[in-house]
């Protein structure tokens, strides 16, 4: 009976997308999991024997390190910006995100070719002063060196959602705690790091899972991984079925990551909460100390973005004419038009799903919100593998159509665009509609009764009242898919169609090549392009004051 | 009866009671209702269920001998032809007052729209501004544009959620007045809510007070009153 009365809520396009996105998304994932108990693959034994033992070393010291490493930089720093004040503190607000902007493979070729033997540090001592270092101190292709990598490219995570949490949420307990008499190191340990547990845990995890995601770095400082040894046993070994169990042992890492976070998050999902927004007052900082503060900072800052961007810089004047050409240009086009698509996509996607879930309260409604988010936290190797074998399917199910239509290929679809991109849409879906259902959140649900309730219904409201009231959310949900697209690297190098290259991919071709410096043209451009978005974001972040 | 709630049940998900527990209710047409009740007390809940942006779970909701609600039917909010008033006003913020009007009224032609626009803001004396935003309009004025919204398509009912909560004192004695006297004069059949007894009044033809999730008539309120007075001690006045 209850059926009845809440099944014509339900009726409706809105309802129908979402539950094709959703099969969507969850049939590639889904497809591994079985896979993972079905399929036998012959070299699965020797893989779990011999390599397999490895690959879990290796992520596991991995992920302790760089979670570890990224946690404390982040967390001090989001402290320190938040409630001190001293020199070029507004700048570093937003400074210390920009090491986002270089991915970690173009931050670490850049890297290894600072400290290597021919590189700028070396080549100055050698030079200038006739000092021969001993290699070992300047090697940084191994795990250590990935570690400082990581660390060094991942931390904003941590620093942004942190110092959201501490610039808004904390003020009254804070203050409380400084007029009750205690000092600044213990409001730091006993105070903000307690009640930011929430925003920390949730930072750090998505540094982990960009670290399972990553497969330039690892595979550029030797140090194998799942997504090295996917790739490996698929176009090295050409065993897909074993490419299948490895990732479905990474799927479980990946779950295991995530079942951590909710039990780390505990009951108090986003921690200390208050409704009243108010800004925390920084205390400004004696002359030492704010020297002290402002050289952590730029240390960092200087690291984590400076240092590797001039260095891309020079190389890029090294190698401009030689670099500008046809084939360039079509490489920016090729970037350009995946990411346009694929966010484009994202967008309407995102919107879908946010406007369902919001219209109902209830499990159906909120399961595909989870879903989205899944996609996101499934490395770009697994995806690639889950989706080429559904794609593999379809084709062998059309194998007959494409034979009436005079297609000559048999496998069409599956080495077309359009793989790639639906894979970019499944990664990166959580990009846009976590913007997305933020702008919904903030603007509630009022508006959309009233219109209703004026004899609306709900796509005809959609589109006159809800789209215009989140043009703002549903513009920056397109900018950060974009960017994720244009930076993203494993899925593009698995999926691309045969001959296609975008200025990723080309980047990590050329470093992987030891043509280091012919790679920065290309690099600088993605850094470019996501800097300018951090920097857009940040200041539109900041003049929002609700 | 224009309007016959029999038997309403409703609970929310996150609860382990009925908020709403048989609740029934009939009204004549033109008739104005005010359900008083402390904040808890379900009285929303009716309002949205009502107009069907909540799906009850048990019981039958008909206005005007239409079904809105019971088993096997559920009519969609936009279909039921209920106008609301809601307690924060809920005006489009990207919309002028007029355009605000004209949203409701989708199917009329372009010189009946500006008609009935000039209307309704006519009726509630705010013809002058139909140019503004939603923020260039103080308190009292966007609730007389809300009201004037809602009024535009002639809706066989009309709730208003909390009409006064936003407003000063002053401005809420004086709007109560006049907000009878617009109603009254469309003879528009509407419930109202409200927590403040000299709200419920002042504009009511009938008083339904609430009190865990059912309905009961004036009278038990009186009795209620007296209960009441009985238990309040009397205030003595402070020697300075």
């Amino acid at each position: 009976m209850k059926l009845f009365r809440k099944l014509p809520g339900y009726m409706n396009a809105w309802t129908l997308l979402t539950m094709i996105i959703v099969v969507l998304i969850l049939l590639p994932n889904i497809t591994i999991l079985i896979s993972f108990f079905t399929e036998e693959a012959e070299n699965w034994a020797h893989i779990q024997e011999f390599i397999l033992p490895n690959l879990i070393k290796n992520t596991s010291l991995l992920i302790i390190f760089t979670g570890f490493l990224a946690i404390m930089i982040g967390t001090s720093l989001a402290w320190l910006v938040s409630a001190y004040d001293f020199p070029f503190k507004n700048f570093f607000k937003w400074g210390l995100i920009l090491p986002l902007a270089i991915p970690p493979y173009i931050a670490g070729y850049t890297y290894n070719g600072i400290l290597n033997y021919t590189g700028v540090i070396q080549k100055t001592l050698r030079n200038t002063w006739g000092i021969e270092v001993n290699q070992k101190y300047f090697d940084i292709l191994n795990l250590p060196g990935a570690v400082f990598i990581f660390t060094l490219f991942l931390f904003p995570y941590v620093f942004m959602i942190t110092r959201g949490f501490l610039q808004n949420q904390s003020a009254s307990l804070v203050e409380n705690a400084r007029l009750l008499g205690r000092g600044p190191l213990s409001i730091f340990f006993r105070v903000v790091l307690p009640i930011s547990r929430g925003a920390i845990v949730g930072g750090g995890s998505l540094v982990l899972l960009e670290v399972l995601n990553d497969y330039g770095v690892v595979q550029y400082f030797g140090v194998p991984t799942f997504s090295t040894a996917i790739f490996q046993t698929w176009f090295g070994m050409g065993d897909l079925n074993a490419a299948i169990k490895l990732s479905a042992t990474l799927m479980f890492i990946v779950f295991f990551i995530l079942v951590l976070e909710k039990f780390l998050r505990g009951r108090k999902k986003y921690s200390y909460t208050t409704t009243k927004v108010r800004p925390l007052k920084p205390i400004k900082l004696t002359k030492r100390k704010a020297w002290t503060a402002f050289s952590y900072c730029a240390i960092i800052f200087a690291l984590g973005f400076l240092i590797p961007f001039i260095q891309l810089i020079a190389w890029m004047f090294l190698t401009f004419e030689k670099m500008m050409s046809s084939t360039f240009i079509e490489l920016v086009w090729n970037s350009l038009f995946v990411s346009l698509v694929g966010a484009a996509m994202i967008t309407v996607f995102a919107v879908i799903i946010a406007n369902f879930a919001r219209m109902h309260q209830s499990f159906i409604s909120k399961a595909p919100a989870r879903v989205t988010i899944l996609g996101y936290s499934i490395p770009g190797a697994v995806i690639a593998v889950g989706i080429s074998t559904v794609f593999i399917e379809i084709d062998n199910l059309l194998f007959n159509f494409y034979e009436m239509a005079g297609l000559d290929a048999s496998l069409f679809i599956s080495t077309s665009l359009f793989m790639l991109i639906s894979a970019y849409v499944i990664r990166f879906l959580a990009v846009g509609f976590n913007s997305i259902e933020a702008g919904f959140d903030k603007v509630g649900n009022k508006f959309t009764e009233a219109s209703r309730m004026l004899g609306l219904n709900v796509t005809k409201t959609f589109f006159k009242v809800d789209l215009l009231m989140i043009k703002g959310p549903l513009i920056s949900g397109f900018i950060l898919a974009f960017i994720e697209i244009i930076k993203e690297l494993p899925l593009t190098l698995i999926l691309r169609p045969f001959n296609f290259d975008t200025l990723s991919t080309k980047a990590y071709q050329y470093a992987s090549d030891e043509q280091i410096h012919e790679a920065s043209l290309a690099s600088i451009i993605i850094v470019v392009v996501s800097a300018i978005a951090i920097y857009i974001f940040h200041k539109v972040l900041e003049k929002e004051p609700r | 009866m224009f309007i016959q709630i029999e038997n309403l049940c409703f609970k929310y998900q996150n609860s382990s009671e009925n908020t709403i527990d048989c609740f029934n209710l009939a009204i004549d047409q033109g008739e104005i209702i005010s359900i008083l009740g402390e904040s808890g007390s379900g009285k929303s809940t009716v309002l949205r269920l009502l107009c069907g942006l909540e799906t009850p779970t048990c019981g039958t909701i008909k206005i005007n001998e239409h079904t809105m609600t019971d088993d096997r039917h559920f009519v969609l909010p936009e279909r039921r032809g209920i106008g609301m008033v809601f307690q924060d006003y809920a005006l489009f913020p990207h919309m002028t007052v007029a355009e605000n009007i004209q949203f409701g009224l989708k199917g009329h032609g372009r010189k009946a729209k500006r008609e009935r626009t000039e209307e309704v803001l006519e009726l509630v004396n705010m013809t002058s501004l139909m140019k503004r935003y939603p923020h260039e309009l103080s308190g009292g004025q966007q609730q007389r544009v809300a009201l004037a919204r809602a009024l535009a398509p002639k809706p066989a009912l009309l709730l208003l959620d909390e009409p006064f909560s936003n407003l000063d004192a002053d401005l809420q004695i004086k709007i109560r007045g006049e907000l009878k006297d617009i109603i009254k004069k469309t003879g528009t059949t509407s419930i109202f809510v409200t927590h403040d007894r000299e709200d419920a009044r002042a504009i009511a033809d009938r008083i339904i007070t609430m009190r865990d999730g059912a309905a009961y008539d004036w009278e038990s309120i009186c009795t209620l009153r007296e209960e009441e007075q009985q238990q309040q001690p009397k205030l003595v006045k402070v020697k300075g």
